[in-house]
Parts: structure tokens; C-alpha cells; sequence
């Protein structure tokens, strides 16, 4: 907790950019190929947000990058294959 | 290896993990997401092979639509619309010309009209509208759709309108299997309406448009359309979907919580990514999965 503090700033442009991805998917309904844009954006800036934080945290090392992308791809591919049947 | 250091491996951050929940190493997260992948290739494949068991769900009848827009009419203090069964041949020839030439909107690519269907069943409208939905489970969330929608909503409650037809029919829509609603609202303003009014809510067009009057079919002459029964499925492929996904992403949440506290409480330093983030990430997923819902309407 003490580092979340630490890392408010980064913290808090995570939680925008997760929350303007949730927003864009309810403003979005009625399409779904804005809805893959928004979904692939959010994930994009993700792996990004994972990248600059570690970074500016000093502790960037390709294995992270790699468990972001994951994480990235995986929430991805859930959105998708939701979209695609909705 | 006894169950409970199989579960402590795969959920719990531990040394045998490498201080890291099997289940949320990258390996484990691209296993995962594959099987997530095959999951909707079997379901696509199952729902085609045994359409009545995983397919189109659906369990609309024209019946319960024009119930529950009637109830939307009385809520509001209009009066109730009576079915036409004239308007639902119209409404289920249009729908069967979509699933014929493969559109899904208002207007025919070729460039018919949803008010050239009244017409050629020999409804003389002075008022017309045309809401239209597909792949809905229901009716309720059908109706419930079109009154989450202004335009749509502007339909169901306009007090211009006398009739009702509906046309539910399920059919192969561009490539997917679907289930179509068509509902056509009419006033025929008497049998002597000169220049009539249609408008297509969904569509950013008012026609004004002269009805041919030498098209009357007698109902005798309509051919009725083609169509195959409605199946009642058991399982929808959209459901299956969000549970699945529900259920995948509601453990990595419970495991990176477990994995938050578990680290932080024995100083584990590891190199990583924040597990904060991940579960911000998860439940940015897990609140768009469920508020996710099937079904179209223009």
C-alpha cells in the first residue's frame, strides 16, 4: 500500500485510462467495431502505462513487459470473443 | 505431488512458483487465453452441428411483443395498439427479404423501403414506422431495448400510430445465425388516405412517399413467407461466453487479490509486473463483461 501511495500519479492515470475504456464501451453500444477499437486501445495503453511506470520505477525488464502483454492479450481476447457474439 | 501443493502451486505464491501464482505466470495467462480461443471455435462449430441445443436462443413471440408494447403504451397513458395481421404478414415478408438478400437495415440495398412492404399487402397507411431488432433472447429485452433507445422509444409510444404487426423469424443473416424481430407500426387513417407520412425511426429520413394503389393483393394471393420454425434452444453461444469469461476472469482477480496480500505480508521482492494494476485491468474487463448484452436494434 505504501508504494501505491508512492505511485499515485501513475495510479491515477491507470484508473482514467481503464475508466475511459469502460466509459467508451457503454457510449459505444451501438457499434461493435468502435467498441474493438476502444477495447484494443485500452489494452495498448495498458502494456504502455506498465512500460513508462516501470521505467520511471527503474525495474523495467523484459519480463514484465512480456506479463503485461499477457494480462493485455487475455483481457483482449475475452472482450472479443464477447463482442463478436453480442 | 498431493492436490492441496498442486492448488498452493497454481494459486498461491510460493517457492515452488517461483514466489508467483502458477496460474498468473505469462505461460499460464497464454494457456489460457488459447483455450479461451478454442472455446469459441467448439462453441461455432457445436451451435451450426447442433443448432437446437447450442444456437440461436430464442424464445420471442409476436404474441408477447405486442403484449409488452402495449404495456409500455398504457404506462405512458396512450392507448393500447391492436395487431394487424396484415402488418405482420408485411413485417415477416421483410424480414424474410433480409435474410433473402442478406442486409440488415431500413432501406434494401437494391432499394427497397420498409413502407414498399405495407403497401404490397395492401395496407394503406397514413402513418408507418419500422423498429427493428436481432439476436435478442426475449421479448422483454427486446422491448426493453427499443425503450432504451429514443428514436425507437419515439415509435412505441407515438400516439400517431393505431396498429401493430410483428415478424419473428430466425435465419442464416450474412453468415451468422440469427433471430430477427420486425415490428411495423401503421394508422390507416381510414381506407382514403391521399399523401402518406412514413417514417423510419433508426433512420435519419422522413419519406414522403404515394402509395401504389393498383399493388392489393388480396391475403388469399400472399405467398406466406418460407421460414423455419422457431428453434428452443438450451444453451445460447453469448451466454456460454460470459460465463466462461466471467469465471476466468473472477479467479485471476481472487488469485492476484491472494497473491497482493500474500506478498506483502511476507516482503517478497520479485521481479514482476504490479499486481494492483493487473487487478485494476481484470475488473475494467469483468465490469464490461456484465454489462455486456445480446442483441441489436436499429
Amino acid at each position: 500500500m505504501r508504494n501505491f501511495a508512492r505511485h499515485l500519479p501513475h495510479y491515477m492515470a491507470l484508473f482514467g485510462l481503464l475508466l475511459a475504456g469502460f466509459a467508451g464501451f457503454i457510449i459505444f453500444s451501438y457499434d461493435k467495431s468502435f467498441q474493438t477499437a476502444v477495447a484494443v486501445a485500452t489494452a495498448a495503453s495498458y502494456v504502455l502505462w506498465g512500460v513508462v511506470h516501470h521505467f520511471l520505477h527503474k525495474d523495467l525488464h523484459i519480463e514484465t513487459v512480456v506479463e503485461y502483454i499477457a494480462v493485455a492479450s487475455l483481457g483482449l481476447i475475452i472482450l472479443f470473443s464477447l463482442v463478436i457474439r453480442s | 505431488m498431493s492436490l492441496v501443493k498442486t492448488l498452493i502451486h497454481l494459486f498461491v505464491p510460493h517457492e515452488s512458483n517461483n514466489q508467483k501464482a502458477k496460474i498468473l505466470h505469462p505461460s499460464s495467462l497464454s494457456i489460457l487465453a488459447l483455450f479461451l480461443i478454442f472455446a469459441q471455435i467448439a462453441i461455432t462449430g457445436l451451435s451450426r452441428v447442433y443448432p437446437t441445443v447450442l444456437g440461436c436462443a430464442s424464445s420471442i413471440s409476436a404474441s408477447d411483443i405486442v403484449r409488452l408494447t402495449n404495456e409500455k403504451r398504457i404506462q405512458s397513458g396512450l392507448s393500447t395498439l391492436s395487431e394487424n395481421s396484415i402488418l405482420s404478414q408485411a413485417a415477416l415478408a421483410k424480414g424474410t427479404d433480409m435474410l433473402n438478400k442478406g442486409y440488415w437495415a431500413h432501406f434494401a440495398p437494391d432499394g427497397t423501403t420498409p413502407w414498399s412492404f405495407f403497401t404490397q399487402f395492401g395496407y394503406k397507411y397514413k402513418y408507418a414506422g419500422e423498429n427493428l431488432a436481432r439476436d435478442f433472447c426475449s421479448a422483454s429485452a427486446t422491448v426493453d431495448a427499443w425503450m432504451n433507445s429514443p428514436t425507437h422509444r419515439e415509435n412505441v409510444l407515438s400516439s400517431n400510430y393505431k396498429e401493430i404487426g410483428i415478424g419473428v423469424l430466425e435465419g442464416n443473416l450474412a453468415g451468422a445465425d440469427t433471430t430477427l424481430v420486425v415490428q411495423f407500426f401503421g394508422n390507416s387513417g381510414g381506407s382514403t388516405a391521399t399523401i402518406p407520412i412514413a417514417k423510419a425511426q433508426g433512420a435519419d429520413t422522413v419519406a414522403t412517399t404515394k402509395p401504389a394503389a393498383t399493388v392489393r393483393p388480396t391475403p388469399a394471393t400472399i405467398a406466406t413467407p418460407t421460414l423455419s420454425p422457431l428453434a428452443l434452444v438450451e444453451i445460447s453461444p453469448f451466454k456460454t461466453t460470459k460465463d466462461l469469461s466471467m469465471a476466468i476472469v473472477g479467479v485471476l482477480i481472487l488469485v492476484l487479490s491472494i497473491d497482493l496480500i500474500v506478498v506483502r505480508r511476507k516482503r517478497i521482492m520479485r521481479i514482476g509486473g504490479r499486481t494492483l494494476a493487473h487487478i485494476a485491468y481484470f475488473g475494467m474487463i469483468l465490469a464490461i463483461v456484465l454489462i455486456l448484452k445480446a442483441g441489436q436494434i436499429i
